[in-house]
């Protein structure tokens, strides 16, 4: 069953086809990598699917209904592109405000909150301000916040930007177990190695397209193949910027 | 507790938090005490009026720098979710645009009116010292109206800055609450004195302008004139939630619109 669709969807700013028919679904349990190069679409893909950008066309399904529902936002986990948070709060604050915003009371946020930071690596820094944080120790707080309401889909802009080599290792542990529970995971990334290790399945987008959609053993195809192949091929050797 | 109350509730924290944290308010705060407390132990010029002109002073102080810090709270909340993009994080949570609205509106106004507690204690110790006098009905009545005021600033620098960038909307805010705290009881009267267009123009402006007129109680205080009606205490009240609710239902509709 598919809990993430997408039919022919398209948004353009201005001038810029940003997503122009893009159609996919993502199956419940599943991993699926988003991909793609810089100005393909994800981002803006992503924000479509959490009803922050309305489509210009098409049709989108998050979770069984539309996603500028306010409702559809419970069952969705959700790690921006940039890590920014609010920087006089401290990381057990910032988790207690956004777990209120959930719904979550004290008593339900403060145990599983220790539970994330110390599984987020960090433990140690509960009393300092985020804005004391470097830019991997954000994108660990970003983590932890998209998974502090247990939700049932996990909508991922670049988690795995700014991590160390054992900070990754840790968030693909976590990506595993999310997926033997059920969960289901989209993630964007420009990480090949990563998301061939992981996903079930990878969208690669190019000018608002999926231009490829499937399982990682096609990836791997007769096993010559790799994803950086697969990942050339279609976007070219043009290694420029999409407009 | 319901999960509309949750959300006010880690909404209001997070901006006292944020108030108090945050160093440059903190600044304000402790220059407007700096300045109130030294008022209350100088020395008179040794004319009968002195503790007046003191008093006049120190309350002049005490709405500048209230009216400052919710200028500073509430003008800076939305564009700083966008600029540093907390927005995104924030959205993606089941929360409503409608309750973010107000939960921010809460904890701005919260906050202001923590920093307004603080100024009104200084100003009774300057009382008290000076003259004597520790509490007074007025001073009740000036407190609560004053939290109407700011109720109703807080209201129009929040949906201003859904709209305008931090310094033009700190700028127009501060232009129409002074501005009507010294015309505003006037304006009816300079209406009439127009020619037809300049009267509407005028009347519209009465109308829809926010009445900070209507929260000063200042020169009662000064002049230890007696107490207002509570009755009408409650009208000015009503009013400035009234205004504030149309100002929110504003920014609400804003906030949609607004491009993320
Ligand atoms: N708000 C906006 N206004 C104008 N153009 C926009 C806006 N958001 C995105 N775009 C344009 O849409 C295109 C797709 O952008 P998007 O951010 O979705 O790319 P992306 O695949 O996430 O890229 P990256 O890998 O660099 O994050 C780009 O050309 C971008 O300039
Ligand atoms: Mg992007």
């Amino acid at each position: 069953m598919s809990v993430i669709q997408l039919e022919e969807v398209r948004k353009s700013f201005g001038g810029v086809q940003a997503v122009d028919g893009l159609t996919f679904e993502v199956k419940r349990g599943e991993i699926t990598g988003f991909l793609g190069a810089n100005g393909a679409g994800k981002t803006t893909t992503i924000k479509m699917l959490l009803g922050f950008v309305t489509p210009d066309a098409g049709r989108i399904i998050v979770s069984g209904t539309n996603p500028s529902a306010v409702s559809t936002r419970r069952s969705i986990g959700y790690m921006p592109e940039t890590a920014w948070y609010y920087p006089w709060l401290k990381v057990g604050e910032l988790l207690r405000f956004y777990g209120g915003l959930c719904g979550m009371s004290r008593r339900e946020i403060d145990p599983m909150a220790s539970t994330l930071i110390k599984r987020v690596g960090l433990s140690g820094a509960e009393n300092r301000q985020l804005k004391t944080f470097s830019k991997g120790m954000l994108q660990r707080v970003g983590i932890a916040q998209a998974l502090l309401h247990d939700p049932e889909i996990y909508i991922l802009d670049e988690p795995f930007t700014g991590l160390d080599p054992l900070a990754r290792i840790q968030f693909r542990d976590i990506m595993a177990e999310l997926k033997s529970r059920g969960r289901t995971i989209l993630f964007s990334s420009h990480e090949l190695s990563e998301a061939e290790l992981i996903c079930d399945n990878v969208i690669i987008m190019k000018s608002g397209r999926a231009v490829w959609n499937g399982s990682t053993e096609q990836v791997a195809g007769d096993g010559t193949r790799n994803l950086e192949r697969v990942f050339l091929n279609i976007i070219g050797s043009d290694t420029g910027m999409e407009a | 507790m319901s999960l509309i109350a949750r959300q006010m509730n880690v909404l209001i924290r997070a901006s006292l938090l944020e108030l108090y944290r945050r160093k440059d308010l903190v600044v304000v705060f402790i220059l407007g005490a700096v300045l109130l407390m030294p008022l209350a132990f100088a020395t008179p010029f040794g004319f009968s009026g002195a503790h007046i002109y003191f008093n006049e002073m120190a309350l002049l102080m005490v709405w500048f720098f209230s009216v400052f810090i919710t200028l500073g709270v509430s003008t800076r909340m939305f564009p700083y979710e966008f600029e540093k993009r907390t927005i995104y994080p924030l959205l993606a949570k089941p929360v409503s645009r409608g309750t973010v609205v107000l939960g921010r509106y809460l904890g701005a106004l919260s906050a202001s009116i923590s920093a307004l507690v603080l100024f009104y204690a200084a100003y009774i110790i300057l009382c008290g010292v000076r003259q004597h006098v520790w509490f007074s009905e007025v001073l009740v009545q000036a407190f609560v109206l004053h939290v109407g005021l700011l109720m109703v600033i807080t209201a129009i620098g929040l949906t201003g800055s859904l709209l305008l960038t931090i310094s033009a909307n700190v700028t127009i805010t501060l232009l129409i609450v002074f501005g009507m705290l010294l015309f505003g009881a006037k304006l009816p009267e300079l209406a009439d004195q127009q020619s037809l267009a300049g009267k509407i123009a005028l009347y519209i402006a009465y109308a829809v302008a926010p009445h900070t007129e209507f929260f000063d109680l200042r020169q009662r205080l000064v002049h230890g004139w007696p107490a207002i009606s509570w009755g009408v205490c409650a009208v000015v009240m009503a009013y400035a939630a009234a205004y504030s609710t149309a100002c929110l239902f504003v920014a609400d509709l804003l906030l949609r619109r607004k491009k993320l």
